[in-house]
């Protein structure tokens, strides 16, 4: 297995009023192509740093990522992000959001037509055709993240990084959404980094789940191997012990080894412990909770 | 609506078709209130002006003003064709000057003869909108690279703070010397008087345009700007496609900010240094002091109340049509 | 209406023979103006008349000169005008370019060649000191006061403040101005010491020693100031006197025409500058201004109503038809319902109003030194030479001249250019008595009670 991205001994400290403060101690990963990884842990630990920190967003403060053998130093298309909030030009429509990329990234290479064609192949790909003149105030969240979804993968990027992209949407709307991404992912084989609270997602979406320690000085605690058979069905899959025996370690992992004492509690929406994979609607705290 | 009722609204003649509570209501809220509101206004001030007695007479009431109007549109009547004749004239004695002199490069001349009121109001847009977009020209740059740097903002902030709550007025006797001693060219494009009154209404407009738009920049969304990074749009392209669009309702809200000032601003500024526009107009009938110069005064007044308001109205109207962001009032 | 239609009326009305032009050979003899399109300046007061006439009957158009007129906030403002270049010319206070030239105040080279008019001036004093002052006048058989009043009249009521610690303020209009020397000479010839300036000593107050407090007001707020309380009394040209009678604010108490018969008031100034770079044009506005002056007094004041109806006009001086009349048309409204004939009021053309004499400059010099604003003893021969730098009859003449080859006008109209010095004889006719010789400043200024002597310096 050759390996595309190697995220390489990474600390990560941000200056403070009272001294620096440690956020990432020692990330060490390596991805290989077409691999699917979820980084899973509580709010907090770190994930959207190691994020930040491969998009180029962040500088490490000691180690280094390295992509196809290149070291990382700043932002590039090559590795699109999928931000938590769309991050939709709001005056933009979407096919105008996705253009601005395209144009970006492929202005010297494509002729104007074949990227009008580019630019309405993703936003097929995303099932977004039928809006594509619209703005995003005139469509919904999940339509909004879709259109995300798109402008990345217009870029045609070596790693796809995703930070919580389905978090602000509701359950109904992120199965759908889930169901589109490993769609997608059949076809185009991309590698993907995700990050999310979701127990089920991760389990159902991923390749291999990093689940992280709790922050401060955060670090990767364990790695989970999810040897699921591809193409995943959800509702199939409810019923297999493997994927019940994945979600379990997840679990135990972030309830029994590193649960964070002060995590309020909420009860309003219940879960039972063997949640059917459908009903992804609680966060990783509630699940977390019930579970116990 | 179906055929019934169809049927019925032909029939029932004098009943309104099945118009339900609100657009009533809603007329009422438009028209009907705020027509009551303009009545008991002109009420209240024809009885309040019948008892106000001023060395000039009585204090000028709706009627009188409304005379005014009228007297200040048939001086504009006047005028037109007193300038007609001016050119008239005028072309007659260049043609009889050509034919004794052929050398004689005749060439018509501005009418002399002295601006109406409608002159003085075109002047004082004119004037108003000039040194806005300048202001627009100088402050908007500024205020992106102000925003965009947060060095260059701690560097301009402490001299935009001090010069904000100058009265431009207080400018205006600088603006004035500093305009004549620079600006001496024999056969000047514009007047000096213009160029005062314009460097006057762009001073007062830069401020609250720069603040708001380094304020706008500043506080774009974090999302957008990593956005903008991982396009790795080149800096101008990254102005050009997120920071102007993204901080446009903040503009804009600066700019009408300074509109409405501006206009205020220019009014006694042409009061004060006697340059043509509204101002003046005011000014020269207060001089004046005839019977009819408080009436006219007051016409003036409502004039220039009116279009602050058009011009209020017309750049949210324009704000709509480029913002994004629908949601201003 | 055609562009000489006013030019044949005018020379209808002279009773010349109709159908002339201004014939090709003189327009060739003179030149055409070099300079075509210009700016005046004035302040709103009816002694602008000229200008106003000019423009309005088409006589500055008849030259080939296209002028557009401004008023101006005030005298200040107008100087800086012309001096800058922002005005060709103006309608000027006669000291303003006498003490521009002699670098009282700012310094530049003004000339004039024509004086605007004679008389015209006024002074006003609030209700209140009109009824302190009025048991001091002496009474008509009808219950009139006797007129001209002097300011021995007021000066016990000057005194009273004094006496109270309250300054006494009154209103002029510029340090140079006629109606700061007029005021002055009514407070004077009444025992009133109006102060003198210490301009060597950087004091252009000019409140030094003062009883009554002199302070400068632009006229068309004279009687806004006097109605506020700001000043107690001004003195002011019209229609700033008959507006205060209108509004029931004050009440005009002498005229200039009675503290010195015939005085010369405004002028016509332009820069120096100006006359050289543009001597034809320069020409024809002394001429345009000569035939409007000459259209003012017409036929004994005939034309008054209707050059009193453009002055009303906004863009002019803008007061009211009636109190614009009250002193254009012969008459002069003291107390309210006191209207008295002065006909001589406003002169704009007849006594040779319109010749820049020099003695006329040079009385305006005296005063100066006076008041202290020229701060050392100047010999005679000093003051005939600035007079002679400022007061231009070279430039009269030519204008005067030609309209007089063009039947425009007769020789008997203006002074014998022949015998013409640039004096006038010696002037009798002032309030005190004191007989005016322009040939002999020096003997004049030892005249006076009050006011600064030979050797004398602050």
């Amino acid at each position: 297995m050759s390996v595309l991205l190697d995220i390489s001994h990474i600390d990560m400290e941000f200056p403070t009023p009272k001294g620096p403060f440690t956020a990432l101690r020692d990330v060490d990963l390596k991805i290989a192509q077409g691999e699917f990884v979820s980084l899973i842990g509580h709010s907090g630990c770190g994930k959207s740093t190691v994020l930040n920190v491969v998009a180029g967003l962040y500088q490490a403060t000691r180690g280094g990522v390295i992509l196809s053998g290149k070291e990382v130093t700043e932002p590039g298309p090559e590795r699109a992000v999928v931000f938590q909030n769309h991050s939709l030009l709001p005056w933009l429509t979407a096919y105008e959001n996705v253009e601005l990329a395209v144009k970006q990234v492929f202005g010297k290479n494509k002729s104007k037509a074949e990227m009008r064609e580019w630019i309405e192949h993703n936003l097929d790909l995303v099932h977004m055709s039928h809006a594509m003149h619209k703005r995003p105030d005139e469509i919904s969240g999940g339509m909004k993240q879709r259109v995300g979804i798109a402008r990345a993968l217009a870029m045609q990027p070596k790693v796809l990084l995703m930070d919580e992209p389905f978090g602000a949407l509701d359950a109904l709307t992120r199965a759908h959404m889930q169901d589109s991404l490993m769609e997608i992912q059949a076809e185009l084989n991309n590698t993907v980094i995700m990050i999310t609270h979701d127990v089920d997602e991760a389990v159902l979406l991923s390749d291999r789940i990093v689940m992280m320690t709790n922050g401060p000085a955060a670090t990767i605690g364990e790695i989970l191997q999810v040897d699921l058979e591809r193409p995943r069905h959800r509702l199939e899959l409810a019923d297999d012990p493997l994927y019940n025996q994945y979600r379990a370690k997840v679990l135990k992992f972030l309830h029994e080894r590193h649960s964070k004492p002060d995590v309020p509690t909420k009860k309003s929406v219940p879960a039972k412990p063997n949640t059917a994979p459908a009903q992804t609607a609680g966060d990783i705290k509630e699940t977390v909770d019930n579970a116990a | 609506m179906n055929t019934a009722t169809v049927i019925a609204t032909k029939f029932s003649g004098l009943k309104l078709p099945q118009l339900d509570g609100t657009f009533f209501s809603n007329a009422i809220r438009l028209v009907a209130l705020p027509a009551a509101g303009i009545l008991a206004f002109l009420l209240l001030w024809s009885v309040t002006a019948q008892n106000i007695d001023t060395s000039l007479g009585k204090f000028p009431g709706p009627a009188a003003v409304m005379e005014q109007f009228n007297a200040l549109h048939d001086e504009h009547q006047r005028s037109r064709e007193k300038e007609q004749a001016f050119y008239e004239r005028q072309e007659k004695r260049n043609a009889e000057r050509v034919a004794k002199d052929p050398n004689y490069q005749p060439k018509i001349r501005a009418y002399t003869g002295k601006e109406t009121f409608l002159d003085q109001i075109i002047t004082s847009l004119v004037t108003v909108m000039s040194g806005f977009l300048l202001a627009v020209a100088i402050a908007i740059p500024l205020g992106i690279t102000i925003g965009l740097s947060q060095a260059l903002n701690n560097a301009i902030n402490p001299i935009i703070q001090i010069f904000k709550p100058v009265s431009p007025l207080a400018w205006l006797p600088l603006v004035t010397m500093v305009v004549s001693a620079l600006y001496t060219s024999p056969d000047p494009l514009v007047a000096k008087s213009f160029l005062n009154s314009l460097i006057t209404v762009t001073l007062c407009c830069l401020w609250p345009m720069v603040i708001n738009t380094a304020v706008g920049v500043a506080g774009i969304d974090k999302d957008l700007v990593n956005v903008s990074k991982v396009l790795r749009l080149p800096a101008l392209r990254h102005v050009q496609k997120i920071v102007l669009p993204a901080s446009v309702p903040m503009i804009f809200t600066g700019m009408r900010l300074s509109l409405g000032v501006a206009w205020m601003v220019l009014i006694a500024a042409e009061m004060l240094a006697q340059n043509p526009g509204l101002g003046k107009f005011v000014w020269d009938e207060f001089q004046n002091g005839s019977s009819d110069s408080l009436a006219r005064i007051m016409a003036a007044v409502l004039v220039i109340g009116l279009i602050g308001f058009l011009l209020d109205r017309g750049m949210l109207a324009l704000q709509k049509l480029v913002s994004w962001d629908k949601t201003a009032n | 209406m055609t562009w000489n239609k006013p030019f044949k009326t005018l020379a209808a009305s002279l009773a010349l023979t109709v159908g002339f032009s201004i014939s090709p050979a003189t327009a060739e003899e003179l030149g055409y103006p070099e300079k075509e399109e210009l700016t005046f300046g004035f302040i709103k007061l009816t002694d602008m008349a000229p200008i106003a006439i000019a423009y309005e009957k088409g006589y500055f158009e008849d030259e080939g000169l296209y002028v557009t007129i401004e008023a101006q906030a005030n005298w200040k403002v107008l100087l800086d005008g012309v001096i800058d270049g922002r005005l060709d010319g103006a309608h000027m206070l006669a000291g303003q370019p006498i003490a521009a030239t002699m670098g009282f105040g700012t310094k530049a080279e003004i000339i004039t060649p024509f004086s605007m008019d004679l008389n015209g001036n006024g002074i006003t004093v609030s209700n209140a000191i009109w009824e302190e002052m009025k048991p001091n006048i002496p009474k008509q058989a009808d219950g009139k006061p006797v007129h001209p009043i002097k300011a021995d009249a007021l000066k016990p009521v000057v005194e009273k403040y004094k006496d109270e610690g309250k300054p006494f303020n009154m209103g002029m209009v510029f340090p140079v101005s006629t109606h700061n020397y007029e005021l002055r000479y009514w407070l004077a010839a009444g025992g009133i010491h109006p102060g003198y300036y210490a301009p060597h000593k950087g004091d252009i107050s000019g409140q030094i020693d003062a009883d009554a407090l002199l302070s400068v007001t632009p006229p068309p707020q004279m009687p806004a100031t006097l109605e506020a309380g700001t000043i107690y009394g001004y003195c002011v040209g019209e229609p700033w006197n008959q507006q205060a009678v209108f509004k029931g604010i004050g009440v005009p108490v002498v005229t200039d025409y009675e503290i010195w018969k015939d005085n010369p008031e405004k002028v016509f100034g332009i820069t120096k500058e100006f006359a050289e770079k543009y001597p034809n044009t320069t020409v024809r506005v002394t001429r345009a201004l000569i035939r409007a002056a000459m259209w003012l007094d017409e036929n004994n004041n005939a034309n008054r109503p209707e050059a009193v109806k453009i002055l009303s006009q906004s863009n002019y001086v803008g007061a009211d038809y009636d109190v614009i009349a009250n002193s254009m048309t012969g008459t002069f409204e003291y107390e309210k319902g006191d209207k008295r004939e002065v006909p001589d009021f406003n002169v704009f053309f007849r006594y040779n109003a319109t010749y820049p004499y020099y003695s006329d400059a040079i009385w305006y010099l005296t005063q100066m030194r006076r008041w202290g604003q020229i701060s050392e003893d100047k010999p005679d021969d000093w003051y005939k030479e600035l007079a002679a730098k400022v007061y231009r009859p070279d430039i009269y003449q030519a204008a005067a001249k030609s309209l007089i080859e063009e039947k425009l006008a007769t020789a008997a109209q203006f002074p014998d250019f022949e015998t013409e010095d640039g004096f006038r004889n010696p002037q009798t006719h002032f309030i005190d008595g004191i007989v005016y010789n322009g040939k002999e400043p020096n003997a004049y200024i030892e005249k006076f009670d009050i006011g600064l002597k030979s050797g004398q310096k602050l």
